[in-house]
């Protein structure tokens, strides 16, 4: 038995008519990528919100390490490890990279109001080597809202280490990163990978590919399967509902 | 350094000349304006904390403006009548002393923004905006219906409350106090802002979501946020009020609140310095302005406007440029 460290099950939300996620089964082994693709609309982003606490699902649960996590917010999953990266950038725009990350650094403990964040050795030591490991060296005294598009998922990924993450939810993190940048996106998933495992929604089927030990299909809030690289890629059902619409 | 820095250090060496001028000059005038302005401006730097860190639009300052200036009213009022306070089978007395007044005025106003702040932090935007004017008109109307302490009248002080050690009613002597307060509070003021507590201020400020997801509920930082603002408001409410020795409902009432936003708006919202330049020029404004037409609110209408549509960062926005990260 591989150690399951997430797992949802029999989820479901439904926006009037619209089954956005329908008796959803999911789960992630610890060491691994588990990539879940599917057309646009399929329901990934939803269901990538409701495992992180942004909504509310109208059934199923979400456990993390066997603890029922469905009935926290989003603030208390993090605190649990929940590191997510969301599909449209989500920074604090008018601070700067290093800002940023001391301020997943420090969370939400030792919020404390007379001592300079930035002047915490322990703080900002900590934000340079998430930074650094993110591939964002030398960037530390720029403005977020200056970083271009790539920089700014790297930004991302930076403050989701910071959470000292149990797992992490990333969302597209090679949208709009450019050909380059996705071969260096693709080396630093693989090097998150052994911080915790991941849940990856993304389009890139090559990165898809070549990362994913395990990869999910959803079509119409359905997972329709679930299975090894090879099999997947095999599947013709697959690839009449997904990678059809492509090729 | 900073430009920032020294357009600060410049006006902090304004409000210590110009004082001291008007004493060599003896333009007792002088040094009463420039008290005001000191006092609106530490009122100022209180809601930059509430409305330029924490992004809380509060329409309602003024009720703790005016919960701090009460509480001089009240304490001065008992001690001077020698009546003490009634509250329930308690007798209080009261007190002519600054250092007991702005305690209770901190403290009341403290609790008056826990309240407040609660309930409005539930809502955000135009609703935000409304119903801290609403608990700011409804203490106004508390005051005007509350004949112990003169209700529209208001309350008259005869003689300013004492320090240790000072002449309080030597005009320099008084604006000194004054400036220490402010100085104090700009202090509390920036070491808040580049504090732990107030890099997640900030950042809620710009992005909720994004707080959240590092683990921090907003909702607190705001509250915490919000009462300190309050404090420091209503602080600068006694300070008001002993300068005036007068206190009235005005001081609650949503023309103080958006004078008060005012100074913040037009120094530069979130600018460490931005209600001490605001207060200035809304003052000097008034000042000249008020000399030269009956209509002077007009022309300062105008000139705030210009200042929302053409030099946003107020005028320390202005002269300075964006934001530099604080280390
Ligand atoms: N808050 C919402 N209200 C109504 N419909 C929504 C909402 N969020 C997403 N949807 C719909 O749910 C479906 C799934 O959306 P999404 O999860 O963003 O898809 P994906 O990320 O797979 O492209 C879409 O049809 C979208 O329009
Ligand atoms: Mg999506």
């Amino acid at each position: 038995m591989t150690d399951t460290v997430l797992s949802v099950t029999n989820l479901s939300k439904f926006f009037g008519a619209l089954k956005a996620s329908d008796n959803v089964n999911i789960d992630l082994h610890a060491g691994e990528i588990h990539a879940l693709i599917g057309p646009n609309g399929a329901g990934k982003s939803t269901l990538i919100k409701q495992i992180a606490g942004g909504m509310r699902p109208d059934k199923g649960e979400v456990i993390l390490n066997g603890q029922d996590i469905s009935a926290l917010d989003t603030a208390a999953r993090a605190r649990l490890g929940l590191a997510r990266s969301f599909q449209v950038s989500s920074v604090a725009a008018e601070f700067t990279v290093l800002q940023n990350v001391v301020l997943a650094v420090q969370g939400h403990q030792n919020l404390g109001m007379w001592r300079a964040a930035l002047r915490k050795t322990a703080f900002s030591d900590q934000a340079l080597g998430f930074i650094a490991r993110a591939g964002l060296a030398g960037r530390e005294a720029i403005r977020a809202s200056d970083l271009s598009h790539g920089e700014r998922r790297r930004l991302e990924l930076a403050m989701a280490l910071a959470l000292r993450p149990k797992v992490f939810l990333l969302d597209e993190p090679m949208a709009g990163v450019g050909l380059e940048g996705s071969a260096d996106m693709t080396a630093l998933l693989d090097d998150l990978r052994h911080e915790a495992p991941i849940l990856l929604v993304e389009h890139d089927m090559d990165a898809v590919f070549s990362l994913a030990d395990r990869i999910s299909v959803l079509v119409y809030g359905r997972i329709i399967a679930t299975g090894a690289v090879d099999d997947i890629r095999n599947d013709l059902e697959v690839q009449r509902a997904y990678l059809g619409d492509d090729a | 350094m900073q430009r920032e820095t020294w357009i600060n250090l410049a006006i902090l060496l304004g409000l210590i000349l110009v004082p001291l001028w008007a004493v060599v000059m003896d333009e007792p005038f002088t040094i009463t304006l420039t008290t005001k302005v000191v006092i609106l401006a530490l009122a100022g730097v209180g809601l930059n904390i509430a409305l330029g860190y924490g992004g809380l639009v509060s329409f309602g300052h003024a009720a703790f403006f005016g919960v701090g200036g009460y509480a001089m009213g009240v304490l001065a009022s008992h001690a001077q009548s020698y009546t003490p306070m009634q509250i329930g089978a308690l007798e209080v007395e009261g007190t002519k002393s600054m250092l007991i007044i702005w305690a209770v005025a901190i403290v009341f106003s403290g609790i008056t923004a826990l309240f407040i702040g609660a309930l409005s932090l539930r809502t955000s935007g135009v609703y935000f905006i409304m119903i801290t004017l609403a608990f700011g008109q409804m203490l106004y109307y508390f005051a005007i219906s509350w004949p112990a302490y003169g209700g529209e009248d208001g309350l008259s002080i005869y003689v300013r409350n004492g320090f240790p050690g000072l002449n309080t009613l030597d005009p320099i002597q008084f604006y000194c106090i004054c400036f220490v307060l402010l100085c104090a509070a700009l202090l509390v003021s920036a070491r808040l802002s580049s504090s732990s507590f107030g890099l997640a201020l900030h950042g809620a400020r710009q992005n909720a979501e994004r707080l959240e997801a590092v683990g921090v509920r907003p909702f607190k930082l705001r509250l915490t946020a919000f009462v300190i603002s309050g404090m420091i408001t209503g602080l600068a409410g006694a300070l008001f009020a002993d300068l005036n020795r007068f206190v009235s409902p005005t001081m609650f009432s949503w023309h103080t609140s958006g004078e008060i936003m005012i100074f913040v708006i037009l120094g530069g919202v979130g600018r460490l310095f931005g209600p001490v330049v605001g207060a200035a020029l809304f003052i000097l404004l008034e000042h000249w302005l008020g000399g030269i037409s009956d209509f002077w609110q007009f022309y300062l209408g105008l000139i705030l406007l210009a200042v929302v549509l053409f030099a946003r960062g107020g005028v320390i926005g202005t002269l300075a440029g964006r934001e530099v990260a604080h280390d």
